[in-house]
């Protein structure tokens, strides 16, 4: 649905998106991550069609951008980092006009079908200068969606939203899931990347990493067990003479061990501990959140894989 | 043409719901021939015929100024509105053209423009008919009626241009208006000009001043079309 190659955008000096390759399913919901500045709402911008890279191609919906960019904004949906909603038109009013410039058949179908289910359709005639911010965004997403886009840019959906707002723009996301929509999310949030992305990108000026959420922790950390042990005894891990094991350390007293299938090897593994005399209290898997992943990478703490 | 017409009418509904924008194109024409028919009306002039002839013709001139102000109103808001609620980058994300869109700015501005100053012209000339006398409207030349007619097309298009380049660099629609007057003032000195000679006025005269504003229309347009492309106004518009 979305393909680039080595997609290259350049402002003078300053490169902000360099070699840029992406391969993105139909119905697959692609987060991509990082921090200000780092080329995500450029990148939104060459996708879209909204502005040429200075090198590199890229094929969205069946559509080779330069050549087809009308095509391309008739087939995508963006929903830009700030709403932008002309505030001295009605929730009506604003639909119905980028529901005509779409060329929509029935315009005032589609901009009922979507008030209604953002429930929106008690305001329609409301200014949307008098929205509030939660408000805003639902219709700047339902204005989005109007001409039913096979892919959806979204730039920071939940950015600036209170918590519930925030909730609710997402849960109105999961709920657009479907095999034959693509969703490109750029986020800051990471938890909400985790929960709603398939596959996530890391991404400064160039792609650092790319693939779902548990395998990029897999990939970067591996598997890790921790073992809370009621004598703590530095030492201890020197005589665990397992093939399996490829690190161990302690942090805070508590022995941490990196294997790779631990389903399997937990159970070897705590039996030697009790054969060695530790008296172990508990084992469990050591989660690494997306946002140790995260900055990590920003930080330089890891290779790309 | 569609989406021309589709955003034309969107321009048009939120400019109505403006009041600096309805200020300048419905009331200050109405005050242009307010003043004008009271002037003409009271005092002196009341009792001079030679003086209402010298105060008609000067008030004529309003209706040369009137296209070149009007869309600046309409313009500076239609822009730098666009940029003050963030709707450009949405707007460009629609499959409507570089062309329509400039198109679609421009002619919201210039059409109303046009039309509110000739209807505010067929005002004056009908109030100033009725309270004052048909003799006053015998002195209307020809060359007054081709500059209205023919001249102030192409200073609302001249103005439109500069307003239009200007407030591509400007965040603030006052800047942007204030910036916008001052750079139309060099196309509206043959005017000036125009009226300190009307005595000597012929049609050679405008037509040296609609070539004029021809040409200077076309170097405006041309650096506005320029920056009316998707890409200027996303990565080089403030």
């Amino acid at each position: 649905m979305i393909t680039a190659n080595g997609l290259t955008r350049r402002f003078g000096e300053i490169t902000a998106v360099d070699g840029l390759d992406l391969h993105i399913e139909r119905g697959e919901v692609f987060g991509f991550l990082g921090p200000n500045g780092a080329g995500k709402t450029t990148t939104i911008r060459m996708l879209s069609a909204l502005i040429a890279p200075t090198s590199g191609s890229a094929t969205i919906a069946e559509k080779t951008l330069g050549k087809d960019n009308r095509a391309i904004r008739e087939r995508v949906g963006v929903l830009t980092e700030t709403p932008g909603l002309y505030k001295r038109l009605s929730a009506w009013d604003n639909l119905l006009f980028f529901a005509r410039l779409y060329r929509i058949d029935r315009p005032e179908q589609q901009a009922e079908k979507y008030l209604k289910m953002f429930e929106l359709w008690d305001r329609r005639n409301g200014l949307t200068g008098t929205f509030s911010k939660g408000m805003r965004q639902k219709l700047a997403l339902a204005r989005a969606l109007l001409h039913e886009p096979k892919i959806l840019f979204l730039d920071e959906p939940t950015a600036g939203l209170d918590p519930e707002a925030a909730k609710m723009v997402r849960e109105l996301i999961e709920s657009l899931r479907s095999k034959e929509r693509t969703i490109f999310l750029c986020t800051h949030n990471l938890d909400e990347a985790d929960r709603l992305c398939d596959r996530i990108a890391l991404f400064k000026s160039r792609l650092l990493t790319v693939g779902d959420p548990q395998s990029l922790r897999e990939r970067m950390y591996g598997r890790r067990t921790v073992v809370h042990l009621a004598n703590p005894n530095p030492g201890i891990e020197g005589q665990l003479d397992l093939p399996f094991i490829t690190k161990t350390e302690w942090i805070d007293g508590r022995l941490l061990i990196s294997l790779s299938d631990p389903e399997t090897e937990n159970p070897i593994l705590v039996r030697k501990l009790v054969e060695l005399g530790a008296d172990v209290q508990f084992v469990s898997e050591l989660k690494v959140s997306l946002e140790d992943l995260y900055l990590d990478l920003m930080e330089g703490n890891h290779v790309s894989t | 043409m569609y989406r021309l017409k589709v955003l034309l009418i969107k321009e048009w509904r939120e400019s109505l719901r403006n009041k600096m924008v309805l200020f300048g194109v419905i009331f200050l024409p109405l005050i242009l021939v307010g003043t004008s028919v009271f002037m003409l009306t009271t005092g002196v002039a009341a009792e001079d015929p030679i003086a209402q002839v010298v105060l008609f013709n000067t008030s004529l001139m309003y209706f040369m100024l009137l296209p070149a102000i009007i869309p600046l109103a309409i313009a500076v808001y239609s822009i730098v509105g666009e940029k003050e609620q963030t709707t450009l980058e949405p707007l460009l994300a629609t499959p409507i053209s570089d062309t329509e869109l400039f198109l679609g700015k421009a002619l919201a501005s210039v059409i109303p423009a046009v039309l509110v100053n000739w209807i505010s012209f067929g005002l004056f000339l009908g109030v100033t008919r009725l309270l004052v006398g048909g003799f006053l409207l015998q002195t209307l030349t020809l060359p007054w009626l081709a500059s209205i007619f023919g001249l102030t097309p192409l200073l609302a298009l001249f103005s439109v241009g500069v307003t239009m380049i200007v407030s591509s660099r400007a965040s603030d629609a006052r800047a942007a208006y204030q910036f916008s007057s001052l750079a139309i003032l060099p196309g509206l000195v043959p005017l000036i000009v125009y009226s300190s000679m009307k005595t000597i006025v012929d049609m050679r005269l405008i037509l040296l001043e609609a070539a004029l504003l021809v040409v200077a229309g076309a170097v405006v347009l041309y650096f506005a079309v320029k920056l009316f492309r998707r890409e200027q106004i996303l990565t080089r518009w403030k």
